[in-house]
């Protein structure tokens, strides 16, 4: 009961609902607005996040290019998928993009050499003895954050907040971005093909090239995710990247009604309450089970509340029903 | 060559399990329109229902195996009658039915974890004897559960071709309203299919645990990525489609590991064959092997 008083406990899940937002703002652009029923997003966070810990520590990158990289990296691996599925029909890409991600999973656990395979990052070969970390430059920023917040909030300041401040940050950013590219001509005709496909085409727009940006796009904003998540979690490991993340991105997408970026925000709380806090959950009746069986309980909640939702209220709880019941 | 026939009679195992699974989500596509997603968590709960009823609780092992394909079809009715009709009802669209499964799936998974835990299990059989043929090494186990696969495999498929109502499903996945409109009993046709989906499931988990030696509550999992490859490489909703794309995924996969194959590719990545399989076909073929081309307006 003591830990939901601690404040690092509430920085702590908003740093993560932060982290899930930004993911989620991802498949946001590639169902809210392409209608692109997208289940391996998983895999771009995987996809950048590995690429940005294998080149600081095994090539010795600098952060910033690596992230780069590792952001272009989810990039491509969104092309990849896009252009290789997406002229299938709506059905057949989601179980191809399920596929892909966890092929994306399979490879990082099986190869040792390059990703230190089931041990995680701990595991990628360092240049010289250094300890194989990638969060050494994000930390200096970190510290320098801390420092200019201890004169202000006293003792609370800490790195994690620092951490879910700038988190935060780039989620504000990021929906901004999205809130603008979302009134363009652009999303304008992705929307159009949402519906229905003959019309655009017959107007003499490429639907194809059109729904291939707007997974680019999203796999990129995944990929920025997956930064975030490598420098929350200090140490990658494969089980970071399991299907059931896709599922967490689209229950909060469904909870804010999919359409709409301005619900996001909310939803993404919501979520890491719902996942984080109930780590917490260890007073009766909780009490009964011991840590691993609450966690089994966790994500059976999370699959109730899908199901409930979706029986209840499919246009979440900002959207708009018709917006919803549409294919 | 004694390679060759080993690693295409471990394929054939393989093929006939992925087979019998995708059958199950094939046909519940064709009635239904749902990707089911839980389908690999109904082979776990087939394997651990076995594993209680024959090793915990002494019951013999076939009357096991029958009573578990009996709760499979148990759980998979009172999804239908507490959960799908009333989503159908409701007109969802694609993205509910798979959330809803997915939702199935997480539950029905942390259910398994919770009463059996995360320890890994075995069925109690003889899992030592092997027969030589043409120089492979042919698991006494692996032989009957080919055996069995085979003729689970020719029953339902004479079953959907010939029963009546094997007809009525196959007019009612043609097409729904008018099927509907000709008196057929769509009640039936789609309990029929959950029926099928259900004991088939069941079954393959069973053979599955059987063929494994060990497994944990991940296993149905595990085997979702080739069992849905198996239902799109044979065309989604197309039930003889599945089983061959089944067997034809689990004979490839197994058969990339042949070192005469260049040296064979390392057996932990048999999935990702599994996955380039099936965006090469396609590629070239995006309706899958058996599938019609859809008519462009």
């Amino acid at each position: 009961m003591t830990a939901i008083l601690q404040p690092g406990f509430w920085v702590f899940i908003l740093t993560m609902s932060g982290i899930y937002g930004i993911f989620t703002l991802g498949l946001q652009v590639q169902y809210g607005v392409g209608g692109i029923l997208n289940f391996g997003h998983v895999g771009m966070m995987a996809l950048s996040s590995y690429t940005m810990a294998i080149l600081v520590i095994a090539h010795g990158f600098n952060f910033w290019v690596a992230a780069a990289s590792g952001v272009a990296v989810a990039a491509l691996g969104g092309a990849f998928l896009g252009l290789t599925t997406l002229r299938l029909r709506g059905d057949y890409f989601s179980i191809v993009s399920i596929a892909f991600s966890e092929i994306v999973r399979y490879v990082i656990f099986n190869s040792d050499g390059l990703t230190g395979g089931a041990q995680g990052s701990l595991a990628i070969m360092p240049i010289g003895d250094a300890y194989p970390s990638y969060t050494d430059t994000w930390d200096t920023i970190l510290y320098w954050i801390r420092d200019h917040l201890t004169p202000i909030l006293g003792e609370i300041a800490d790195r994690d907040m620092a951490m879910g401040i700038l988190v935060w940050i780039t989620f504000g950013i990021l929906l901004f971005i999205v809130s603008r590219v979302e009134r363009t001509s652009w999303a304008r005709v992705l929307r159009a093909t949402r519906e229905d496909d003959d019309v655009p085409s017959a107007l003499g727009k490429n639907v194809f090239r059109f729904r291939l940006q707007a997974v680019i796009i999203g796999s990129i904003i995944g990929g920025i995710a997956g930064i975030y998540w490598a420098l929350q979690v200090s140490l990658l490991s494969p089980d970071d990247f399991l299907t059931i993340v896709t599922f967490y991105a689209w229950m909060i997408l469904i909870l804010s009604g999919a359409t709409k970026v301005k619900g996001l925000a909310i939803a993404a709380i919501f979520f890491g309450f719902l996942y984080g806090g109930t780590r917490f959950f260890t007073f009766w009746p909780f009490s009964f089970f011991d840590a691993s069986q609450r966690s089994y309980m966790r994500i059976m909640i999370i699959g109730i509340v899908l199901i409930v939702l979706m029986i209840r209220r499919p246009q979440g709880i900002f959207g708009k029903r018709e917006e919803m019941v549409l294919e | 060559m004694a390679e060759f026939v080993q690693l295409l009679f471990n394929g054939l195992v393989a093929g006939s399990i992925f087979g019998m699974a995708a059958l199950g989500i094939s046909l519940v596509y064709s009635v239904l329109h749902l990707v089911n997603f839980a389908a690999g968590d109904f082979l776990t709960l087939g394997a651990f229902t076995t594993f209680y009823l024959a090793t915990s609780q002494h019951l013999p092992f076939v009357l096991a195996v029958i009573l578990s394909m009996v709760i499979g079809v148990i759980v998979s009715l009172i999804l239908e009658f507490i959960l799908w009709r009333r989503i159908r009802r409701s007109g969802a669209g694609m993205l509910a039915l798979f959330l809803v499964a997915s939702g199935i799936a997480f539950i029905l998974r942390q259910s398994i974890a919770l009463t059996f835990g995360s320890d890994s299990r075995r069925f109690d059989l003889d899992q030592l004897t092997t027969y030589e043929f043409l120089g492979a090494q042919i698991a006494r186990l692996q032989l009957i559960v080919l055996l069995c696969a085979s003729i689970a495999i020719t029953g339902i498929a004479l079953f959907i071709k010939k029963s009546n109502i094997g007809k009525d499903m196959r007019a009612y996945a043609d097409n729904a309203s008018l099927a509907a409109v000709s008196g057929i009993n769509v009640d039936r046709v789609i309990i029929a299919t959950w029926t099928i989906s259900g004991a088939y499931g069941a079954l393959a988990g069973v053979f599955q645990g059987t063929v494994q030696g060990q497994f944990t509550n991940g296993m149905g999992l595990d085997l979702l990525l080739a069992i849905l490859a198996a239902v799109v490489l044979g065309t989604i909703g197309d039930a003889y489609g599945a089983l061959i794309g089944g067997f034809v995924l689990g004979v490839v996969m197994d058969l990339s590991t042949w070192d005469a194959l260049a040296g064979g590719i390392p057996s932990t990545y048999k999935p990702v064959v599994g996955f380039a399989v099936l965006v090469i076909v396609l590629l070239f073929k995006p309706e899958g092997i058996f599938g019609v081309r859809a008519r462009k307006i």
